[in-house]
Formats: structure tokens, C-alpha cells, sequence
């Protein structure tokens, strides 16, 4: 599968970031990794990309961090907050409204999609 | 074992090169770039294990994670907005929990008597109390629309944080050189009380200018970043 441009995820990305970290804590590297892996190597983003919208996400107060020590060795961990949760409840919504209308359009099927 | 110790110096040598060369590129907050060396080491050193653990050598692992993470003047660019953000609101937060320290002794200084003159003798006392409203009040916005609060308010974009950084820091600067001049050219003698307030404004004059010169580097920084395209980052990985 062809990597995604970053760009071609602005307005997307916070709402991946808040569901990689849905199931648990983790740290940056290991969301670059649950994106590659859950995307088969299309959500394949930079270092420049995910870090800074950690950042921003935990300034917003959608997550929180804390260091912590695993295997002698010191990392960060992100993990969501209650806000984050509910912000990310709020924006599958969207989602779901947004991709159906989408492929409805690109794939000339039926709006709102049934299923 | 010393083989492995002879052949692990220089891939660490790298890794510490790479760092160096990013912390040399960041601005911003120092505990923000500590934070940030932290924690792109720990992803280096992870990506450099699961490299190792598809077979490849060390000094390949740890060249491929490097190649990977892209270079350092990059990916120093992309947290360039996060840093700027981080700075504005370190300075502003700074002014908001002076800005009473400082105040209070001026009030007491300056404030007409008798005490019950009301607004307009007050302002005629002191005429920048409107001056200290407006940075209040930017201040808080800022800090709101940078912060939690961004959440339902309109995201203040981090140059736009810096301009109302410097917009503070100038305004600030001004009331408190207003506020010794006219101290200056009152007959109030010179007491505890004065000694304090003068003390407490040249203290925050002195740091309003070092504010006003490091808001400029970063302004400048976050400009130049501006230049380079999100492509950039992709390219440089390969």
C-alpha cells in the first residue's frame, strides 16, 4: 500500500493520535509504530509530524503524559484524557457522517449509507 | 562481550551527533527541548532495537533510525510551533503572576488620598491602570486560546501568540517606566514603600527588554520554518 502524505491527513490527524492511544498509554514512537502496523503501511508519518501534534493534542488538554521507566530505560507516555475521550467520541461521529457522504460521492452509492 | 562494547560506542556516538545537532537547531524553552531530546532519544533507541530485531547490524540499525526520524534542522522546523507556543505562554504566565507583585506596591505608592476619591481620582493617580486592564486581558485570552480552553475558543496560532507576547511585554514595559516617572517627578520621598515598587519595575523592565529580544529570535526562527515545505520532512527520511 502507497504511503499517505501527511498533508493529505490535516484535520485528521488528532483524532488518529486520540485513537491509537484509546486502548492504553504509549509512548511517541510506539504511536508511529500502532499507526504503520494498523494502517498496513499507509499511515506511515514522520517524526516531525507525530511528536508536535502529541505535544499540541496534550496542550489542548485531550491527553496526558508521564515519564516512566521500563526496562531501565526512561520514556514518555501519552495516554488519553476524559476530554480526549469525549472529543474523540465526538469526532468518529463525524467521521462516519463525513466518509459516507465521501465515498457516496466517489463511489456513486446511495447518502446516508445503509448497511 | 567487549567486541559488542567496541561496537556499540559508535553507533551511540551517532545517536548523540544527532541529538547535539537537533538541540543545536531548537529555541524555545529550555525544559520544552530538554523534554523533546528525552523523548526522541527513547524513539531512536526503539526504532534502532526493532531495526536490530529485523537483522540488521547495529551501525545499519542506527543509520536507518536516524534516516528515518529525517534531519535535524527538519525536524527541529516541525516543532517549531509547539516550541513558539510553549515560549509565548511561559512568558505570559510569567507577567500574569508578577504583574500583582509588582502592582500592589505601586497602588499603595500612587493611590489618591484620601482613599475614597473613587475611579477617576484613581486613574488621575495612576493613569496606566487602563494599560494593566488591556495586558490582563490579552493575557488571559492568550493563555485560554493556546491552552485547554482551545478546545471550544479559536486556536490563537503560535506567531500570533508572539505577537501578543511582545505586545504584552512593550505595554508592560511602558507602564512600568510610566509608573517610575511619574514617581520621579512626584515630591513622594524615598521610603521602603517606593524603594520596593522601583526596585520591583526596573526588575521587570530589565527582563520586559531580554523578553522582547528572545520573542524576536523566536519570531525569526518561526518565520524561516515557514519557508520549508511539509515535503521536506518525507524527503528527508529517504
Amino acid at each position: 500500500m502507497l504511503p499517505m502524505r501527511p498533508e493529505l491527513l490535516k484535520g485528521h490527524l488528532d483524532t488518529l493520535l486520540l485513537a491509537v492511544l484509546e486502548d492504553g498509554p504509549q509512548h511517541g514512537y510506539a504511536v508511529i509504530e500502532t499507526l504503520r502496523a494498523g494502517s498496513s503501511g499507509a499511515l506511515d508519518l514522520p517524526t516531525g509530524t507525530v511528536y508536535p501534534a502529541l505535544h499540541r493534542l496534550e496542550r489542548a488538554g485531550l491527553i496526558a503524559s508521564d515519564w516512566e521507566t521500563v526496562g531501565g530505560r526512561r520514556r514518555r507516555a501519552y495516554r488519553l484524557t476524559t476530554s480526549g475521550q469525549a472529543a474523540l467520541d465526538d469526532q468518529r461521529a463525524v467521521w462516519e457522517q463525513f466518509s459516507a457522504a465521501v465515498t457516496a460521492i466517489l463511489g456513486r452509492r446511495a447518502w446516508p449509507a445503509t448497511t | 562481550m567487549a567486541r559488542h562494547h567496541l561496537s556499540a560506542q559508535p553507533d551511540q556516538a551517532q545517536v548523540d551527533a544527532y541529538l547535539s545537532a537537533l538541540a543545536g537547531w531548537l529555541h524555545g524553552p529550555r525544559r520544552r527541548r530538554a523534554r523533546i531530546l528525552a523523548e526522541l532519544k527513547d524513539g531512536l533507541t526503539h526504532a534502532i532495537d526493532g531495526h536490530v530485531s529485523h537483522g540488521r547490524s547495529q551501525p545499519e540499525a542506527t543509520s536507518a533510525a536516524i534516516a528515518e526520524f529525517g534531519a535535524p534542522q527538519v525536524v527541529a522546523q516541525a516543532f517549531a510551533g509547539e516550541l513558539t507556543a510553549a515560549h509565548a505562554r511561559k512568558t505570559i504566565a510569567a507577567y500574569v503572576a508578577t504583574g500583582p507583585l509588582v502592582g500592589i506596591w505601586w497602588l499603595l505608592l500612587l493611590r489618591p488620598y484620601p482613599w475614597h476619591g473613587g475611579l477617576i481620582a484613581l486613574l488621575a493617580a495612576i493613569p496606566v491602570i487602563p494599560m494593566i486592564a488591556i495586558i490582563m486581558a490579552m493575557a488571559v485570552g492568550t493563555l485560554a486560546t493556546t491552552g485547554s480552553l482551545m478546545r471550544w475558543l479559536p486556536e490563537t496560532h503560535p506567531r500570533r501568540a508572539l505577537t501578543l507576547t511582545m505586545t504584552i511585554a512593550a505595554l508592560a514595559l511602558a507602564a512600568d517606566v510610566t509608573v517610575v516617572a511619574l514617581y520621579i517627578r512626584s515630591d513622594i520621598p524615598m521610603q521602603t514603600l517606593a524603594a520596593v515598587a522601583c526596585t520591583a519595575s526596573l526588575i521587570r523592565i530589565v527582563g520586559g527588554a531580554l523578553t522582547l529580544r528572545r520573542t524576536t529570535t523566536m519570531r525569526r526562527w518561526l518565520d524561516q520554518t515557514t519557508s520549508s515545505s511539509p515535503r521536506e520532512d518525507r524527503d528527508a527520511r529517504r
